[in-house]
C-alpha cells in the first residue's frame, strides 16, 4: 500500500477513535490523545476560521492543554448544569485529507457533530483542522481546530460539548 | 391583557413579584416592541467598527435590518437597509468599505448617506423622480452617540440619548477610561441564541445571587488552574442608576487586564499592569483609577445593553423573535495600545467564562432554558420572586436583586405608558 493512503488511514483510525470517545463521554482517554503542549480551539463565524490567530480575535474556545484538562474535569462535575444529565452526542468525521508538513502531519476532515439534551437537538457543522505527531511510533494529537461551517451559533446556545 | 397579573412590589413587606406571563405571552411580547423597542434608545454599534471613511456594517437591530455606515467624509449613517423601490435588502455583506450600494434587484444605486446615485432605465420615469425623497434610503428616525457608543431610536420623539442614559453615561465612560488612546471591538463575534425570555438574560447579565450556584465549577476551575482565587473575596453593592438602568458594583477574585494581577500572568506581567496602573492614576486620578482598575461592574442598561467589565470587557446585546427565544450578540472591548501579550490574556480570559464555548456561560444558558420551560406549569405558579435584599437598611449588596427590580419598574411603566 502506499505511504500517503496508509498514513490517512493510520490519521482516520485516530480521528475515528476521538470520535468514539467523545461519543461515549470517555473524556480522560480522549484528553490522553493529545501532546502535552497541545490546544483546542474554535474560533467565532464572522472571521476566516482557518487563518484566525486566537490572541487578536475573539474565539469561541481558546483552550491550552491545562485548559483542556479543566474543561474535563469539569464536564465530570454534577455542577457543569450544561451538561448534566449528560447529552447525546455523535460525531460523524468524513472526507478526511491528509499531508505531511515537516514533523507534523496536517488532517483537514469535515464533521457533524450532533447534541441532543431534553427539548433541544442541534448540529454543529464544520471542518476540523488536526495537528498531529508521531510519538514513539504512536499518532498524538498536538492541536485542533473546529472551524464552523456556520453563519452564526444559532439556535445553539452553547458549545457544552467537545466537538 | 385583561385579567393579567401584573408586577407586585409591595416596599412595605418586601415583597417583589413578577408575572411568568410576562415571558411566556406573545400579546405581551409584541407591546414590548411598541412600547420598548421601538420607544428606547437601543445600541447599534462602537465606533472601532468603522475605522475609516468609506467603512459599512449590517446588522439587525430589534429585527430590522440596518446598514451602519461612514460616508467619505467619515460622518456616520445608520439606515434602514431596504430599497425603497421593491424593500430589497440593499446591502447584503456583513461588513466591509464601499462609497455606494447597489441593489442587487434592478441595479438602484446609493451612496453612504442613501441617497438615490443612478439607477437603470431613468428615461422610464418622470423628471424629478430620482430626487423625491420617497426614493431615497430611509434613515433610522435617530442616531446619537455616547462617546464611541453609538445608539438608535425608531422613534422621532422622546428623549436625547445624553437624558435617557442619565447616570448611566457615567459608567460607560468608565469603561472607555480603561484606554488613553480609545477603546475598541476585537475582531470576532460571539453571535448566539437562547431559547428563553430576553428578560431572563437581561436578569441573569446581572446576577449577583446565582453565581455560587450556577458558576460552582467555574469558580473551582478558578481555584485549582489559575491560581487566581487570592484574598479577593466576590463582595459589593447594587445601584439603581434610574430609568431601568442599574448595575452591580463589586471585587472579585478573578483577575483584571486593567491593573488586578493574578499569578497566571507571571513576574513580567506584574511590571506591565503596574505600569498600566500607575498612568491609569495620573490620567483620571487615585480614586478613579481604583474603581476603574479593581471593581468589576455588570451593568444593564435598559432594555438590553449589557456591558459587563469583568475579567473581560463584554459588549452584549439581546433581541427577542418571540417571547420563548432571544438572538444574542456579543463583542469584546479592549484598549487599542494594549500589548500583544496583554491582549492574548484580555481574550484568554473572556473566554474561560464567557460566551457559548466558556465555563459559564452555557451554565447561565441553562438556567434560562431551564426557567422557560418551568413557567410552562402555569396555573397557581403564577410569579417569579425578586425581592432579595429589598428591605435591607444599609443599601442592596451585590448579591441581592435591587439591580433587577430597577428594570422591571422600568419595564412595567413604559408598557403601562403606551396603554394609556
Amino acid at each position: 500500500m502506499d505511504d500517503k493512503l496508509l498514513l490517512r488511514l493510520r490519521v482516520e483510525d485516530l480521528l475515528f477513535k476521538e470520535a468514539d470517545l467523545l461519543d461515549s463521554w470517555r473524556l480522560d482517554e480522549w484528553l490522553a490523545l493529545y501532546t502535552d503542549d497541545a490546544y483546542y480551539h474554535i474560533p467565532p463565524s464572522d472571521v476566516d476560521g482557518d487563518t484566525a490567530d486566537p490572541d487578536t480575535s475573539l474565539f469561541y474556545i481558546v483552550d491550552d492543554r491545562i485548559r483542556m484538562q479543566e474543561r474535563v474535569i469539569r464536564l465530570g462535575k454534577v455542577g457543569a448544569h450544561s451538561e448534566w444529565p449528560r447529552s447525546k452526542v455523535r460525531h460523524l468525521v468524513s472526507n478526511t485529507l491528509v499531508e505531511r508538513d515537516g514533523d507534523v502531519i496536517r488532517a483537514r476532515s469535515s464533521f457533524v457533530v450532533w447534541r441532543s439534551k431534553d427539548i433541544t437537538s442541534d448540529a454543529f457543522v464544520g471542518h476540523y483542522r488536526h495537528e498531529i505527531v508521531e510519538r514513539d511510533g504512536n499518532l498524538m494529537i498536538a492541536g485542533k481546530t473546529c472551524v464552523l461551517d456556520m453563519e452564526a451559533l444559532r439556535p445553539h446556545a452553547r458549545i457544552s460539548i467537545i466537538l | 391583557m385583561e385579567g393579567t397579573p401584573g408586577i407586585v412590589d409591595d416596599r412595605v413587606a418586601g415583597r417583589f413579584l413578577v408575572p411568568r406571563r410576562a415571558f411566556t405571552n406573545r400579546e405581551i411580547f409584541e407591546k414590548e416592541y411598541a412600547a420598548i423597542f421601538d420607544r428606547c434608545w437601543l445600541y447599534l454599534g462602537h465606533a472601532s467598527e468603522l475605522p475609516e471613511p468609506g467603512s459599512f456594517l449590517t446588522r439587525t437591530v430589534a429585527r430590522r435590518p440596518i446598514l451602519f455606515n461612514r460616508d467619505k467624509s467619515g460622518e456616520f449613517n445608520a439606515l434602514f437597509n431596504a430599497c425603497p423601490h421593491r424593500g430589497a435588502l440593499v446591502c447584503r455583506e456583513r461588513n466591509g468599505k464601499s462609497p455606494a450600494f447597489m441593489c442587487m434587484y434592478h441595479g438602484w444605486t446609493f451612496g453612504a448617506d442613501g441617497h438615490l446615485m443612478t439607477l437603470p432605465g431613468a428615461s422610464g420615469y418622470p423628471e424629478g423622480f430620482k430626487t423625491d425623497p420617497q426614493k431615497q434610503m430611509v434613515h433610522v428616525p435617530r442616531m446619537e452617540r455616547h462617546g464611541d457608543f453609538f445608539f438608535i431610536n425608531f422613534s422621532k420623539d422622546g428623549e436625547d440619548l445624553a437624558t435617557y442614559l442619565g447616570e448611566a453615561g457615567d459608567y460607560l465612560n468608565l469603561v472607555s477610561e480603561h484606554s488613553a488612546s480609545g477603546m475598541q471591538i476585537v475582531g470576532g463575534t460571539q453571535e448566539y441564541a437562547i431559547r428563553g425570555n430576553w428578560k431572563l438574560l437581561t436578569e441573569n447579565s446581572f446576577d449577583g445571587y446565582h453565581a455560587a450556584c450556577t458558576h460552582s465549577t467555574y469558580l473551582e476551575y478558578l481555584k485549582n488552574a489559575n491560581g487566581a482565587l487570592g484574598a479577593t473575596p466576590l463582595e459589593g453593592i447594587g445601584i439603581d442608576l434610574g430609568q431601568g438602568h442599574a448595575l452591580v458594583e463589586y471585587t472579585a477574585p478573578w483577575g483584571r487586564p486593567i491593573a488586578s494581577w493574578v499569578p497566571l500572568w507571571g513576574e513580567e506581567g506584574k511590571v506591565e499592569i503596574d505600569k498600566i496602573y500607575a498612568d491609569l492614576q495620573t490620567r483620571v486620578g487615585p480614586d478613579r483609577a481604583d474603581r476603574i482598575a479593581h471593581k468589576n461592574r455588570n451593568m444593564v442598561i435598559f432594555p438590553n445593553l449589557v456591558v459587563n467589565d469583568i475579567m473581560a470587557i463584554t459588549i452584549r446585546t439581546f433581541f427577542p423573535t418571540a417571547p420563548d427565544y432571544m438572538e444574542v450578540n456579543a463583542w469584546a472591548l479592549a484598549p487599542r495600545e494594549e500589548s500583544e501579550w496583554l491582549r492574548k490574556y484580555r481574550l484568554y480570559n473572556f473566554t474561560e467564562f464567557l460566551g457559548p464555548g466558556g465555563f459559564a456561560t452555557p451554565d447561565d444558558v441553562e438556567a434560562i432554558e431551564k426557567c422557560q420551560q418551568g413557567y410552562a406549569v402555569g396555573g397557581d405558579a403564577q410569579y417569579n420572586d425578586i425581592s432579595k435584599g429589598m428591605l435591607r437598611e444599609d443599601g442592596a449588596s451585590f448579591d441581592d436583586e435591587e439591580q433587577m427590580r430597577a428594570f422591571w419598574r422600568e419595564w412595567e411603566r413604559r408598557l403601562a405608558a403606551a396603554e394609556a
